[in-house]
């Protein structure tokens, strides 16, 4: 037999079923290539093989997680975790749908816990550098940024101070969403920095139904949902203004304070 | 300079090679420095980015913010996440939502928003409805 041959005619090979191993290394090829479902059959098969299998399981987990199924992915992750309490990749998987669920102890503990076991792991560092509470700061003073004119088409205006807490909300309940805002401005500041971008000075977020703008400083972060119509143009000239009267009312409680604190007979000619 | 990923470098699929000309095509768009496609798990299915960039943190914050705005907008009833942009002094980050993850583009400051959000959207198409149209119905375990 030529050796061509003997390449070609290799049926003890090409017949036999692929081990557990091998659909999972193919899985893992199609999941990074973004072919979930083509994955997810393999994965399902290997663990068909192989039910005990680590990998096949952390497999499962990440599918899951990309198609934002979260439930049976935390099982997954679990399922890993139970069998080697420090894995890295489990930990920052529970990590991020901690996070998702506004579980923000609970997702710094896992990036902690990865991190003890293993320090070199770029991606917790990043996600921590995230969830990094920012300095405390709030403005001195009581600015009266209830004085602030909404746009008429406006439906909710929410002011945070630079620890995140809620210095004005309207309506009243927007200040719930308080916590998620902050959130959401620090992973945004902590993505703009790894991509070697400056502090966050602007965002818009639109959605199926609104448009949010905000601008920050490392004083305030003001926000602004609008209706999914309003011309960004618009929407921007509306946030400028509100930014600059906030920024008014900043400075006249800041004036207040100071004058406060001043000995009643300063500058008084004797 | 700039770099390039492919998850997919193995497999030579026509959908990869699309996925990679379509990341290519929005980091070299004007005022681009650079683009990434993200999976939902903060795996980085492609990227072209300046070699200053490291690719994997970058790529698990921009899922991890790409969720957050996605089960934000769910949460409260809006509907679903379409598009983000963040800017700094320094450059710009827009963030829109595919079907197999979140396509990132890192712009320069002085870049036109409409023009980059317009050639983000066409990334963003090209890539759904590639998957549309190709992707086999199974179950994840």
């Amino acid at each position: 037999m030529s050796v061509v041959f003997q390449r070609l005619w290799r049926p003890g090979f090409s017949r036999r079923e692929p081990t557990a191993a091998e659909l999972f290394g193919h899985a893992d090829r199609l999941r990074r290539a973004g072919r979930y479902a083509e994955a997810a059959e393999l994965v399902s098969r290997g663990l068909d093989q192989d039910p005990a299998s680590v990998t096949g399981h952390l497999l499962a987990a990440y599918l899951h997680v990309a198609r934002r199924t979260m439930e049976p992915a935390k099982q997954e992750f679990r399922w890993v975790l139970a069998r080697d309490a420090s894995h890295p990749r489990a930990l920052l998987g529970l990590a991020r749908i901690a996070l998702e669920e506004g579980d923000i102890d609970g997702g710094r503990e896992a990036l902690a816990r990865a991190l003890r076991a293993y320090p070199d792991f770029p991606e917790a560092q990043a996600l921590l550098e995230g969830l990094a509470t920012r300095r405390p700061a709030r403005p001195p003073g009581r600015p009266r940024l209830d004085r602030l004119r909404l746009p008429a088409a406006a439906r909710a205006l929410l002011i945070l101070a630079g620890d995140g807490s809620v210095l004005a909300a309207r309506p009243e309940g927007a200040s719930e969403q308080g916590l998620r805002l902050a959130r959401t401005v620090s992973l945004a500041a902590a993505t703009m920095k790894r991509a070697g971008l400056g502090p966050l000075r602007r965002g818009i977020v639109a959605d199926d139904d609104a448009v949010h703008i905000l601008r920050a400083d490392v004083t305030i972060t003001l926000a602004v949902m609008l209706p999914r119509t309003t011309r960004i143009t618009q929407g921007l000239l509306e946030v400028n203004r509100l930014w600059a009267a906030a920024q008014h009312e900043l400075a006249v409680a800041k004036n207040e304070v100071v004058e406060a604190a001043a000995p009643a007979d300063a500058g008084r000619v004797s | 300079m700039s770099r390039l990923r492919l998850g997919l470098e193995l497999d030579g699929s026509s959908r990869g090679r699309q996925v990679c000309d379509v990341v290519q095509a929005l980091a070299r768009a004007a005022t681009v420095r650079g683009a990434l496609l993200v999976a939902p798990d903060g795996f980085a299915i492609a990227a072209e980015v300046p070699p200053t960039v490291a690719i994997e943190p970058l790529a698990a914050l921009a899922a991890t913010l790409g969720r957050d705005l996605e089960v934000g907008a769910s949460r409260l009833g809006r509907g679903a996440f379409q598009t983000a942009m963040f800017s700094s002094d320094d450059g710009t980050l827009f963030l829109a939502a595919s079907c197999i993850g979140f396509m990132v583009a890192l712009a320069e400051p002085q870049g036109s928003v409409q023009a980059i959000r317009g050639a983000l959207e066409e990334a963003v198409t090209a890539i759904d409805s590639s998957w549309a149209s190709s992707a086999p119905a199974a179950t994840a375990t």
